[in-house]
């Protein structure tokens, strides 16, 4: 068998179908006999698109990328994929081993390239390993913690004679707790005197809302989003969500100012922009999960739903903390009607959009977004990591499973990988976008507010851009939302790509202490 | 780098060091100025701190003063200038608590609030009224910073007819956002109903506000002072309130507490607040945080906000 029946009769038996991608030379030879495939016209979407559906399904994903250029053009994606816990199978072809040794063209040492965002890398030495190479990848991304992987497959093996070798797709569980730690955990819970919960994107990896919600009612107290959470960390409705923590020390302390024990579960403490304040100081911090990232506090390596469901039998009451209704955001859509500010805008999305998923790269309509359309159960999804141009290719990725995607993203956002559109098109996608249009990189405009006001109008940060022409010339239908925003009832229906583009209030929020 | 807070006595001292602690730990804070000598690179006061030669001397490493307040007249500003020592004040956190008052002292006067409380404490029941409505008036604004429009904002829902003068006119835009008009001086004082100072005091303002001004306005006009009481002759008001029946809302004087045997306190047709326009729970709350936002700042090695020196 040749290699690259090997290699594409590994990833059918993986599961690993379709590959996403965007080839060239030293991968023509790899993705013969492979018929299911997603071009995209740009290296770093195909990675977008993989880490999107993969989140989604909770199945990894694979994609194909063309050796140092590929590779290189897509490293904000994989950061992303990294930093989401998301376990995508990244290959590369490499260069004929033949002549590396005269370095040409495009031979790169692409292991290195990677190292330091990917879980696991290899560059396959030996044809017949491609199997192993392949099974060892997709089991080291869906190890916790979950992440990217990266094989290296150099062009010629694919025409060698190899060996196939016969494997099983075998099942990571994860289901890790430990009795003993979980009695000190409770025991520790009930002898603080004012408790509070963060909970953060593995309850939404692990589905362990039940479990949260359950907890969260046992012990009374107030439950918070961990900072900038990438996925849903609780359900919002439910009355024991006190909101999402901010970015930043003195912010997150503010915040939890009363409670002298902290449980995490399934959560981090991601932060920007710096502030000088210590993290929670004297305060007992108890984190729970399999996201391996310890900063402060005690580290726990367990899984959050079978965590929760185990110390839900150990615990008491300790609060009554109840959510009071929020009676302010009526007055503000009203207010903001005519300047078509955030909460008028994001309220009418929400109503025409209420069981969608939410794919977010609003960046400083974010905190707004979030409030207003909540969390629940794999509903909300955005890039942990900051890079802008991960929402279109995300979404299109997601909307190959689900017809109910809506993307929210600035206009500066949206230009990052706007070449999307053509992917969308040319596979029948659904997902819909709404591109909040503010002329300018908002987020930027609100931080020089806070820290370097004389910046607030830096021509760098200013531009206009007719996204509408843009996504027509993917032949992607697109219209601009008029001052009532009757274009929503337009963008919601159908089973095809559209963008609508809202200009939104251009004045600029002060989003940082 | 040492912070040092000197907050008033009645404050919460305790709530306030378990705040700071979280915060920045390592700040002190106290309710007293009497030590001898204290190492602070920054120094946190209100405006209860008064910060003169003497405190500065006894504080030699300072370099910043954060004012947690909008005014700073407890400052020795040219000394610090002489030392070299930045200050900075907060002139954002109060600025809706000061148009929610302003739109309180016009109501109470369109309304006749405090007439008809004390005709029902009486044991009367008026049958006729003086009742006014907002709607309508033509409401004069001196001064359009981030008070003025503020109040514009507020004001917009009740309908009146906003006119505003200030020595830098606003954008075509930002006027047609804020739905106000530009006047020139004289033509506002003239066609106002109600007029609201929102001045900075200086050398231009000072005394802005003479027998002429008071003469141009209108017979029994809203004149509401929550700016700076050094920008109106006391004398000239209170003449235009005895002559011309202007009603007067005054919550700054030229020395605080006021002279209570002044004239001003025995007029009908005024109503006065201790200085408090911008005084509210909730606008300490954001004095607090960004004060401690611009601290924080400035030990980053930032450049602090608002800085008066």
């Amino acid at each position: 068998m040749k290699g690259n029946e090997v290699f594409r009769k590994s990833i059918e038996k993986l599961g690993l179908f379709p590959v996403f991608g965007n080839p060239g030379s030293t991968e023509v030879g790899l993705l013969r006999g492979i018929e299911k495939y997603i071009l995209t016209l740009h290296d770093s979407i195909s990675v977008g698109m993989a880490d999107g559906l993969t989140q989604y399904s909770g199945i990894p994903r694979m994609v194909n990328l063309h050796d140092l250029p590929g590779l290189a053009n897509s490293m904000a994606f994989i950061y992303t994929a990294k930093i989401n816990r998301s376990p995508i199978i990244i290959t590369a072809g490499q260069q004929d081993t033949r002549h590396m040794v005269y370095d040409p063209l495009l031979y790169w040492d692409l292991t290195s390239v990677v190292a330091d965002s990917v879980k696991f890398k290899y560059e396959i030495k030996n044809p017949d390993d491609i199997p192993i190479a392949l099974k060892k990848a997709k089991m080291q991304a869906l190890t916790p913690p979950m992440g990217p992987v990266f094989i290296s497959i150099p062009e010629n093996f694919m025409d060698y004679d190899v060996n196939y070798y016969e494997f099983k797709d075998h099942i990571v569980p994860s289901s890790l707790v430990d009795i003993d730690s979980i009695e000190q955990i409770a025991e520790r819970i009930m002898n603080a005197k004012n408790p509070a919960i963060v909970f953060g994107f593995e309850i939404d990896i692990y589905d362990a809302f039940k479990e949260a919600e359950q907890f969260a009612s046992a012990l009374g107290c107030p439950v918070y989003g961990e900072p900038l959470s990438s996925r849903a960390p609780f359900i919002s409705e439910d009355p024991h969500y006190a909101g999402d923590l901010l970015p930043g020390s003195t912010l997150i302390n503010m915040k939890l100012l009363q409670h002298d024990l902290i449980l995490f579960v399934g959560a981090d403490i991601t932060l920007y922009p710096y502030l000088p304040s210590p993290i929670l100081p004297g305060k007992e911090l108890i984190f729970v999960g399999l996201n391996i990232n310890p900063k402060i506090g005690d580290f726990y390596f367990m899984n959050p739903k079978a965590f929760l469901s185990e110390i839900l039998r150990k615990i008491n009451k300790k609060c009554n903390f109840k959510r009071e209704k929020d009676l302010s955001l009526a007055g503000k859509i009203a207010r903001e009607r005519a300047s078509m500010g955030l909460n008028f805008v994001l309220y009418n999305v929400k109503r025409r959009f209420p069981e969608h998923i939410i794919v977010d790269e609003s960046i400083s309509a974010s905190t707004t977004l979030r409030y207003i359309f909540g969390y629940s159960r794999r509903r909300y999804f955005t890039a942990r990591s900051g890079q802008l141009g991960w929402a279109t290719p995300a979404a299109l990725g997601i909307s190959m499973e689900s017809n109910n995607v809506l993307a929210v993203e600035g206009d500066g956002s949206f230009m990052y990988t706007v070449q999307a559109l053509w992917t969308a098109k040319r596979y029948n996608l659904p997902a819909k976008f709404i591109v909040l249009r503010n002329d300018a990189y908002s987020i930027l405009r609100s931080y020089a507010k806070s820290y370097y006001p004389e910046m607030e109008d830096f021509p760098g940060f200013l531009f206009h851009l007719d996204i509408e022409k843009i996504a027509s010339s993917f032949g992607i239908e697109s219209e601009t939302a008029t001052g009532d925003l009757k274009e929503l009832d337009w963008l919601v229906e159908g089973n095809i790509a559209k963008v609508l583009v809202i200009d939104i209030d251009r004045s600029v929020q002060k989003l940082f202490l | 780098m040492r912070v040092l807070a000197i907050l008033p006595e009645f404050i919460p001292l305790e709530d306030v060091k378990n705040t700071v602690s979280q915060i920045l730990p390592g700040t002190e804070v106290r309710t007293d100025a009497s030590f001898e000598r204290d190492d602070a690179d920054v120094l946190i006061v209100t405006t209860f701190t008064p910060v003169d030669r003497s405190l500065v001397q006894r504080l030699p490493n300072l370099k910043f003063v954060q004012v947690a307040s909008t005014g700073y007249d407890n400052v020795d500003v040219e000394y610090l200038k002489e030392k070299g020592i930045i200050l900075s004040n907060i002139p954002v956190a109060n600025k809706q608590s000061v148009a929610e008052h302003v739109i309180a002292m016009v109501l109470a006067f369109l309304k006749d609030l405090f007439t008809m409380d004390q005709i029902l404490r009486s044991g009367h029941w008026p049958v006729l009224t003086g009742s006014r409505d907002l709607e309508g008036k033509t409401f004069g604004i001196v001064g359009m910073g981030m008070i003025g429009k503020q109040l514009a904002i507020r004001l917009l829902s009740f309908n009146p007819n906003i006119v505003y003068y200030d020595v830098k006119r606003l954008s075509r835009e930002e006027e047609e956002k804020l739905g106000v008009t530009f006047m020139e001086f004289d033509e506002l004082l003239k066609i106002s109903d109600i007029i609201s100072l929102h001045l900075p005091l200086n050398e231009n303002t000072r005394k802005m506000f003479k027998e002429r001004e008071f003469s141009l306005m209108k017979d029994g006009a809203i004149f509401i002072n929550t700016s700076r009481a050094e920008i109106v002759d006391e004398n000239a008001l209170i003449n235009a309130i005895k002559r011309k029946g202007l009603r007067a809302g005054i919550d700054v004087y030229p020395k605080e507490p006021p002279d209570f045997t002044s004239e001003l306190f025995k007029l009908e047709n005024t109503i006065f607040s201790p200085h408090i326009a911008g005084v509210t729970i909730e606008s300490q709350q954001r004095f607090l945080t960004e004060t401690i936002a611009n601290v924080l700042r400035y030990i980053q090695g930032l450049e602090p906000l608002y800085r008066v020196l």
